[in-house]
């Protein structure tokens, strides 16, 4: 009889509770994101948009899809939504929270500046900068050792090397490769 | 000789931190995606059961762990579950609630199913798969365990076994 009452209680008690508290993420975005922020739209505009929004979001059955160009059932509910909350006045960035609320931050295709995130963005620029700065350094550090040795002139076709073994072999090289030992043709001169 | 030690540890500096991140995350399942709902309210939903009567709404459920299946008949790993779900809804009896939410199926095909396996508790229908959205579903089976004032306690992806049902409703408040 106690845990009656008690139950009966609760159930009086918290059935208001309940009910204010229905819905809390999720379902109705204005809980999750706020009071839309933009502009209601419709038309052309509405599709125009909605096709820019939901190719921002990945989808969540596929492999590297955006929503907009998924043909998966979860996807065309996704962009559904997507239209839906553009209609409302729902501005971009509520609607990839919205969605981000319950997928995470994975369903957004491009991450957003915040955090780690921060280096996905600067990160080849730092680099790029970083590379840059070392290239100039290598440069200067060069100049500075004074003059870069000459280098020593290329051979010449008809230039052979001093050691008189491994000139034998140069000429004989010569020979079998065009018929002619001397780096040009007999009777030219250079 | 000064130039390659340099070059060493230049090399060092780039290769170690990509195998740190590379053997940090070698055990980890890159199908596992953890759910931000996880520790919060769960999102509220009023659903129409399969068989008729009352719309079902989460707040009505408040009060006992909630165990929320995402499924459908053409899922596998659902149809090995469903007869662990059926007992422990069976054996657990008003302990806990039992809830399932078909996810893009068609009625009748739901109907046959569970005219066939067996059924305990409801089944209710998520038009255009808004439930399943809000809860941020990736695929079936998904089953959402809820605590008593509507917290999400635990999530499960894939089909559901006995020690993982019995440790995840203890999660969710479940006393042993």
């Amino acid at each position: 009889m106690k845990r009656l009452i008690l139950a009966a209680a609760v159930v009086f008690v918290g059935a208001p509770f309940a009910v204010a508290q229905d819905a809390p993420t999720g379902a109705e975005p204005s809980r999750v994101v706020g009071a839309p922020r933009g502009k209601a739209l419709d038309g052309d505009a509405l599709a125009a948009r909605t096709e820019d929004v939901a190719g921002l979001l990945r989808c969540p059955v596929c492999q590297g899809l955006s929503v907009a160009d998924s043909p998966a059932t979860m996807a065309v509910n996704m962009k559904g939504q997507v239209k839906e909350l553009l209609a409302r006045g729902y501005d971009q960035e509520q609607i990839l929270a919205y969605f981000e609320n319950s997928y995470g931050e994975f369903v957004r295709l491009e991450p957003p500046l915040r955090g780690v995130n921060w280096l996905v963005w600067l990160g080849p620029v730092l680099a790029l900068a970083a590379g840059g700065v070392i290239v100039a350094w290598t440069l200067r550090a060069r100049r500075r050792a004074g003059s870069v040795e000459p280098e020593a002139p290329l051979p010449g076709p008809d230039t052979l090397p001093d050691d008189p073994k491994l000139a034998r072999h140069v000429r004989r090289v010569r020979e079998l490769a065009y018929g002619w030992p001397d780096g040009r043709p007999p009777g030219t001169s250079a | 000789m000064k130039l390659n030690a340099r070059v060493l540890v230049a090399g060092l500096a780039v290769v170690a931190p990509l195998v740190v991140v590379l053997v940090m995350n070698l055990g980890r399942d890159p199908h596992v995606i953890g759910s931000p709902l996880v520790g919060r309210v769960a999102p509220g939903f009023t659903l129409r059961p399969l068989d008729g009567g009352e719309p079902v709404t989460l707040a009505s459920l408040r009060g006992r762990p909630v165990v929320l299946n995402f499924w459908a008949t053409w899922c596998v790993p659902c149809f090995q579950e469903h007869p662990l779900l059926v007992s422990a809804a069976r054996s657990l009896g008003d302990r806990v609630r039992f809830i399932g939410v078909i996810y893009e199926d068609s009625e009748e095909q739901v109907r046959g199913f569970l005219a066939r396996q067996g059924a305990a508790y409801p089944s209710l229908v998520d038009p255009g798969s808004r439930t399943a959205i809000a809860f941020g579903v990736f695929g079936v089976p998904e089953t959402y365990f809820i605590d008593a004032e509507g917290k999400i306690a635990a999530k499960h992806i894939g089909p559901l076994d006995e020690p993982s049902l019995e440790a995840k409703l203890r999660q969710a408040g479940l006393s042993p």
